[in-house]
């Protein structure tokens, strides 16, 4: 019951920040609209009417993936620059709750907002465009949430950095540049490359709903665990972290 | 008497070679106001920080209600609250409503049982009026009384604030003085405050710890540290201007300064009062009144320093 306290007050936090900064959300919404009906009319001018939905379904795919993962890098360091900046840090650091579950439920309750929005920009400008996608979009954004986890524990280790260290934009940069190169690495039947985090994941998401690749069972919890261990291993590294900044005293201070 | 909720043990905590603290100890009990004082880096901070293991220190030990911050911490913070940076310490893109119903979320407590206590802070700090306006807008007076709503919003026993009246205006500080004497009384809180406002410290605490460079150098009651150091200087307004012979005489007894027809004496010790008294008796000018000066909090302050210093 306490857990779902918070993870209420995390998604009133994010309604009621969106709600405050009006003028941005809607320019993202705005932005998210034109790049869905770029995708359509970028694909019906180049392929004319008889193009299949795959090239269509591709570029959703990517775009979702995309976004997800940029995002669930990014956020936890982010969140806690900000927060440390703002001077509430401190107070988060202050629930018995515990630091780390408020940084995890930030960073699942912003994937949900995410799905929200990219669920109705898509819609939406099918509508406009007339023209209607058959994705599975319970499946995508399953598959998103769990492979995108790894990347939750990269930005838990990003976030521990950024306890000490406080500016972090640059390492977040680099990160995220790296990322387009993972999401294009061949996985399966196993390479090393699926070992990497988010790598085996995107991979199945993209080639299941694209091209209709049927994978095992067994690849689906290979992508579980391999999530798990990155997030497991990147709230490690944060709680040492943690640790540090409380013996340097770096909790807070910007 | 009341029982022991905090209770600091031979604290040390070390930055490479400095020492923020150095084997402090002191207790806090049940529904008592204990203020810290001490000059900018004496660790008055890190001491209310220890306290709420935001700060990991080396040696010594805490403990909060019997149990020890190193091990239980998450378990202590269920009944402890802090404002650490003022108003800093809350979201100013917020409204008050919405900072307390999400501090309150954040500790797992749903809105539907605080409803009432949102209302009762926002009325008893005068803050109804703006509860769904955003922060950002307020005055810092009305910022820090948010963060003072936002500290208490789960109703915790003990309260730890630094700096709770830093940058108000005089007004403000009597406002949160008295509310937070009040709220005390209704609701027995334990509190542990720094300031650097002496007469807040002085009208709202029970006891009082001065540090410095890490070390406890004074730990009493107000009215003993003020017995201790007032005692000694007096005030006597005299009839006429006193003559210089009866100032020498005096001036054998302690310091002296003279303003029209009033002497300011302060003696080194309270044993010279009598002497002092005769000196009078024997003068050439009436003697009208005879007041004891008493020191304010900054004088004793500035007073325990200098001594520890020497």
């Amino acid at each position: 019951m306490r857990f779902i306290n918070l993870i209420v007050a995390e998604a009133k936090m994010l309604y009621w920040s969106l709600r405050r900064y009006m003028f941005n959300t809607v320019a993202m919404l705005v932005v998210m609209f034109l790049i869905f009906m770029g995708m359509f009319w970028g694909i019906k001018s180049i392929g004319g009417s008889g193009v299949t939905g795959d090239s269509l379904d591709s570029m959703l795919v990517g775009y979702v993936l995309w976004v997800s993962a940029m995002l669930a890098l990014q956020n936890t360091g982010t969140e806690i620059t900000s927060e440390s900046m703002r001077g509430t840090l401190e107070q988060l650091y202050l629930s018995p709750m515990g630091a780390d579950k408020i940084f995890f439920v930030k960073a699942v309750i912003n994937m949900v907002f995410n799905f929200v929005f990219i669920t109705a920009m898509l819609y939406l400008s099918m509508a406009a465009t007339g023209r209607w996608m058959s994705v599975n979009l319970p499946y995508l954004y399953g598959m998103v949430l769990l492979s995108t986890l790894s990347l939750v524990g990269i930005s838990f280790m990003i976030g521990g950095i950024g306890l000490i260290h406080k500016r972090i934009g640059s390492l977040i940069g680099i990160l995220s540049f790296g990322l387009i190169g993972l999401m294009l690495l061949p996985t399966y039947p196993i390479t090393p490359y699926a070992f990497l985090p988010f790598v085996a994941g995107a991979a199945a998401v993209r080639n299941s709903i694209v091209r209709g690749h049927v994978y095992p069972v067994w690849w689906y919890l290979f992508i579980t665990g391999n999530s798990l261990i990155y997030l497991l291993v990147g709230l490690f590294v944060f709680k040492r972290m943690e640790k540090k900044a409380r013996r340097l005293n770096k909790m807070g201070q910007y | 008497m009341s029982q022991i909720c905090i209770r600091v043990k031979d604290l040390v905590k070390t930055y490479k070679d400095l020492t923020a603290l150095d084997r402090i100890s002191f207790d806090v009990r049940e529904g008592e106001i204990l203020g810290i004082l001490g000059p900018n880096g004496s660790g008055k901070t890190t001491t209310l920080k220890s306290i709420l293991g935001i700060i990991e220190f080396d040696e010594g030990s805490i403990e909060v209600n019997g149990l020890s911050v190193k091990n239980r911490r998450k378990e202590i913070l269920k009944d402890m609250g802090a404002i650490l940076e003022g108003a800093r310490n809350i979201y100013w893109h917020l409204s008050p409503r919405e900072n307390l119903t999400y501090f309150a979320g954040i500790r797992g407590i749903p809105k539907k049982t605080i409803i009432r206590r949102i209302d009762y802070l926002l009325e008893s700090l005068e803050l109804s009026s703006v509860a769904d306006k955003e922060i950002r807008q307020f005055s810092s007076g009305m910022k820090q009384k948010c963060a003072l709503a936002c500290a208490f919003i789960y109703d915790p026993s003990i309260l730890l604030l630094d700096e709770p009246t830093l940058g108000l205006d005089v007004e403000i500080s009597r406002t949160i003085r008295d509310w937070l004497l009040n709220v005390v009384e209704k609701e027995g809180k334990t509190i542990l405050i720094t300031s650097h406002n002496m007469d807040f410290i002085e009208s709202i605490c029970d006891r009082i710890l001065i540090i410095r460079r890490g070390l406890i150098i004074s730990h009493e009651t107000v009215a003993s540290l003020k017995e201790k150091f007032a005692r000694k200087h007096f005030r006597i307004d005299l009839e006429s201007e006193p003559h210089s012979h009866l100032l020498d005489k005096i001036a054998t007894l302690g310091i002296v300064s003279v303003s029209g027809s009033s002497i300011s004496v302060e003696l080194e010790t309270a044993n010279q009062l009598i002497p002092l008294m005769r000196i009078l008796g024997g003068a050439d000018t009436k003697m009208l009144d005879f007041h004891t000066v008493e020191n304010d909090l900054e004088e004793i302050f500035l007073e325990v320093i200098r001594e520890e210093e020497e």
